[in-house]
């Protein structure tokens, strides 16, 4: 079935079109039509579903797609954008082009709604009044008992009627919910500021991660791209750890963290996933924690070469010195994670705490050299037999590192006060209907006078049906009660 | 005298079948209960969801008979089946709910669960409020399905993940439920807005066959090795799937399956191709092949589920990606299962429209309100959509840092949202009402059903949850 082009509109008359139209016109036309607005989303809709398809770029490692696709079709898919397609000019392009059609669409239509909003009708002439498909007529002894009778049952059902004035008579007019002729105009309006505010993310935003270990500090981000960006301020990490339950599976990654803004500590916050520390619009989330295969501190007894003596604890950091007596002290000089010996040398494989090995360097006031004290001892190296002391690796502590997602969305906002917007728009839009109804006093051909009593609604029109009906019965019923009831209380007829 | 006698036998089998199906709920139920004095726990979860499950199948069967017979009582039983399986379902959810301490939505067992508590509330909200009855026929069974699965899934209760401890997850996965519950109420809605439209039957048979061949053909993404089929494995200690590194999952290949399946792909894609001949030849006689193929596509189908039953339920097989033999389930497999039950299912509510049409045209209510209530469904449906995607936006943003990231559960949510849009500026603008509308609200749930189902089984993504 084809569209047609705003059949609501007066047909011009085929010659004046002709003249009348001019080429910008026809685009005017073209994109405001919602034959247009139906074929761009139509586009938008094939597009986003070839992208969830099609694997993508940044999300998809690179190996990962050599692995999928062959490299010739991996080379038409990059040169069309279709692996990156959210962020492919065209796309871009294609929403530009849906907004300016809602722009264009409402523009259009926005007047005509105005007019209609900012002047309700209020007096229904004699053409309307035959053509309103919900209407009933009641018979009335005069013009002011039915006017009466028709206020007192729109006030019952809670419409305040306002009564028009016409050169020879009143008649009645109530309404609801005008505003909800405006709706639509509202949830288009938040569905732009929603576009917006991601166009000004995509332009301005950017997102990156920072690795920090516990005590470092960094003001670097590394981008998605690969590139580095500084921030004006620097973070720093306190501390982080990882909690369980009870079965092992991860429960709650925490970051305490703190921002350094020239030299001082502005802000501190511990962050949970699911809760960020933000700064300056700039956000902090916690993504990843891990090990670093680094040593924090060795824990160690020591105990001396000869004669009986008490076992001594000790916990050192890399480089860290301690004294053993007055005369002796130990530092832990070097630290290798998953050792191997080669050439005469000692190596590390891995970063992960494999196959650990530590130099420890005792050395004495008394004069000598120092001593080197491997643990394990590894022969060729290990002078352990020199030593005053003994030493005993007891445990090790791991330093661990926390990985922190680092986003800057400026258009955020716009986003979310465009949801918020498009929910009050789409609660107008569908659950308040504009109801109107009208009373006019009306004689008849044959003489008779009758209240003409109509009403539309602009959605939900059965339920509305029931109300009008409730309502026209509710008139009879006071017509009834005024018909019995004396004349006192009336105001003197206007006729 | 034999007249007389002809007339009461509808009433007679009507009660037979009530008393029968309620002996039988008495009878399961008797049994249930001596197992659980034997071990002596009452009120458990598994206790409570089987008794939904006794009292979900003895309406389903009340309202299948209701469906064909048009018996009123069956409705009222069926009804009173309704509510009680219902109670035992609340009472399921609220002790999943008490032992976890979170809302039942963090796992597909959990999903499940409240997804069959909301149909069932649907069903009884749309027999009670809109007077559709009928409805039972579809979701009934489709709850029993749901339950029948909840069996082979892991029921243990998982400690929520950290990105998963979120208010906003409840919101966002509450909406969804409830959105898509909507958007299904307005399908069968349109559906049987299309009966009353005295839609023919060869569409409905088109419709059929088209959906059964899209199942067939979602399962035969997985055909491998020019004729086995390969299914995810399955750790039955563990009750998980297997993986073969992290986020990619160990699939075996069951031999031979994939060429039954390809068969039964033919077969079901006959009726459908009889009746594009029927139309371009103008032949009506062809429509009564399509019919008796329909038949053979039955067959073939719950031959294809058999078969598929007894390969995949258990049993050691080789991984194309590894060494070694490893099991499967049937629990690995619910999308495949839910397809191939899902179609057969489809299959036999034609087989009803086509042997008892005036009936249940008599039945339903006139295809005005129909249409008027499949857009009152939508008008509901539409702002949950909206307010969905919002919470999880939101939610997105907090865990994320970034509250669009065009993840493909996220894109087709937002591909649903323009589709229903699209009906609504088409029903408002356009005046589109009937048979138009209702084919757009038919094309709103399969969009729905493939975000829901198709994304998580054929689409990467961040989504993993569910």
């Amino acid at each position: 079935m084809a569209f047609k082009l705003h059949p609501h509109k007066p047909k011009k008359g085929a010659d004046m079109a002709v003249d009348a139209i001019r080429f910008d016109r026809k685009i005017w036309q073209t994109l405001s039509s919602i034959k247009t607005g139906v074929v761009l989303l139509i586009t938008v809709v094939v597009l986003s579903a070839a992208g969830t398809i099609v694997l993508q770029r940044p999300t998809t490692e690179a190996d990962e797609m050599q692995r999928a696709y062959s490299p010739h079709v991996l080379r038409i898919l990059d040169a069309v954008g279709l692996t990156d397609v959210f962020h492919a000019w065209w796309f871009v392009t294609l929403m530009l082009l849906v907004s300016a059609s809602i722009i264009a669409a409402s523009i259009e239509r926005f007047p005509n709604a105005w007019r209609f909003y900012s002047r309700p009708y209020k007096y229904p002439d004699k053409n309307f009044r035959r053509a309103l498909p919900t209407q009933k007529q009641l018979a009335i002894a005069d013009e002011e008992t039915g006017l009466v009778a028709a206020e007192r049952a729109l006030h019952s059902l809670g419409f305040k009627s306002e009564r028009v004035v016409q050169s020879d008579h009143f008649s009645l007019f109530a309404e609801r919910n005008r505003f909800s002729e405006m709706a639509v105009y509202i949830v288009h309006a938040s569905l732009l500021l929603i576009f917006f505010g991601g166009i000004v993310d995509a332009l301005w935003g950017w997102r990156g991660f920072v690795t920090l270990n516990k005590g470092q500090q960094s003001s670097q981000v590394e981008l998605r791209d690969g590139k580095k960006k500084s921030l004006p301020f620097a973070v720093r990490c306190e501390g982080a750890g990882q909690e369980n339950y009870s079965d092992g599976t991860p429960k709650k990654w925490w970051s305490q963290l703190v921002v350094v803004q020239n030299g001082q500590d502005s802000q501190r916050k511990q962050i949970v996933v699911n809760d960020p520390l933000v700064y300056r619009g700039v956000r902090f989330y916690q993504a990843s924690y891990g090990p670093t295969g680094k040593l924090d501190k060795l824990l160690l007894t020591a105990k001396l070469s000869q004669g009986a003596g008490e076992k001594k604890d000790l916990s050192l950091g890399l480089d860290e010195i301690a004294p053993l007596d007055s005369d002796t002290t130990v530092q832990l000089a070097e630290f290798i994670p998953d050792y191997v010996v080669s050439d005469g040398r000692v190596y590390t494989r891995s970063n992960t705490i494999e196959n650990p090995a530590a130099r420890l360097l005792v050395t004495s006031r008394k004069g000598g050299k120092p001593i080197n004290f491997w643990l394990p001892p590894i022969e060729g190296f290990a002078e352990n037999a020199q030593s005053p002391y003994q030493f005993e690796a007891v445990d090790l502590k791991q330093g661990y590192f926390t990985g922190l997602e680092v986003s800057h969305e400026p258009g955020q906002w716009m986003v979310w006060a465009g949801v918020i917007l498009m929910g009050i728009g789409l609660t107008f839009v569908f659950y308040l209907a504009h109801t109107r109804l009208w009373a006019v006093p009306v004689r008849e051909a044959n003489g008779k006078l009758v209240l003409w009593v109509g009403g539309t609604a602009n959605r939900n029109r059965d339920a509305f049906e029931e109300r009008f009906s409730e309502l026209s019965k509710k008139i009879e019923l006071e017509l009834q009660s005024l018909r019995a009831a004396p004349a006192h209380d009336r105001v003197a007829s206007l006729a | 005298m034999s007249r007389a006698r002809a007339e009461q036998q509808p009433a007679a089998t009507g009660a037979t079948l009530v008393v029968m199906v309620g002996l039988g709920i008495a009878f399961l139920l008797f049994m249930a209960f001596l197992n659980v004095v034997k071990s002596g726990n009452l009120l458990n979860e598994s206790n409570l969801l089987y008794a939904a499950l006794i009292f979900y199948a003895g309406a389903g069967a009340l309202y299948l008979g209701f469906g064909v017979t048009g018996t009123e009582s069956y409705v009222r039983f069926a009804s009173l089946a309704t509510w009680a399986g219902l109670a035992a379902n609340t009472a399921a959810v609220a002790h999943r709910w008490y032992e976890a301490g979170h809302p039942p939505f963090a796992s597909i067992y959990e999903m499940l669960l409240s997804f069959v508590w909301t149909l069932a509330v649907l069903t009884l909200v749309a027999e009670k409020k809109f007077g559709v009855r009928v409805i039972g026929t579809v979701t009934m069974p489709v709850a029993i399905v749901g339950v029948v699965l909840m069996q082979l899934l892991r029921t243990d209760v998982h400690p929520l993940v950290p990105a998963l401890q979120s208010t906003w997850l409840h919101v966002h996965v509450t909406l969804a439920m409830l959105a898509y519950a909507a958007c299904a109420l307005s399908f069968a809605l349109a559906l049987m807005f299309l009966i009353q439209d005295k839609m023919r039957n060869e569409s409905f048979l088109a419709f059929t066959s088209l959906f059964s061949m899209g199942v067939y053909l979602g399962i035969l993404t997985r055909f491998e090795n020019w004729g086995d089929l390969s299914v995810i494995a399955w750790n039955a200690q563990e009750k998980s799937e297997m993986f073969l590194q992290r986020g990619v999952r160990l699939l075996v290949i069951i031999p031979d399956l994939g060429w039954l399946m390809l068969l039964v792909l033919l077969v079901v894609s006959a009726p459908f191709v009889l009746y594009l001949a029927g139309r371009l030849r103008k032949d009506e006689a062809l429509y009564t092949v399509a019919n008796r193929a329909v038949f053979v596509s039955i067959l073939m189908q719950v031959m294809a589920l058999l078969v598929f039953l007894l390969r995949a339920r258990g049993g050691q097989y080789p991984s194309l990606d590894a060494e070694g033999l490893y099991p499967t389930s049937l629990a690995a497999s619910p999308f495949i299962l839910s397809g191939l039950v899902g179609a057969i299912f489809a299959s036999l509510l034609y087989l009803l429209l086509l042997w008892r049409r005036p009936d249940l045209e008599r039945l339903l209510p006139s295809a005005e309100v129909l249409d008027r209530i499949t857009y009152k469904t939508i008008c509901i449906a539409f702002p949950l959509l909206t307010l969905m995607i919002a919470a999880g936006a939101y939610w997105a943003n907090r865990t994320w840092g970034s509250y669009w990231s065009w993840d493909p559960k996220e894109t087709w949510a937002a591909i649903t949202w323009l589709v229903y849009a699209g009906y609504l500026h088409m029903r408002v603008t356009r005046g589109w009402r009937g048979r138009r509308a209702a084919y757009f609200a038919i094309l709103g749930f399969v969009v729905v059903m493939f975000t829901f189902f198709g994304v998580t089984y054929l689409l990467p993504g961040l989504h993993a949850y569910a």
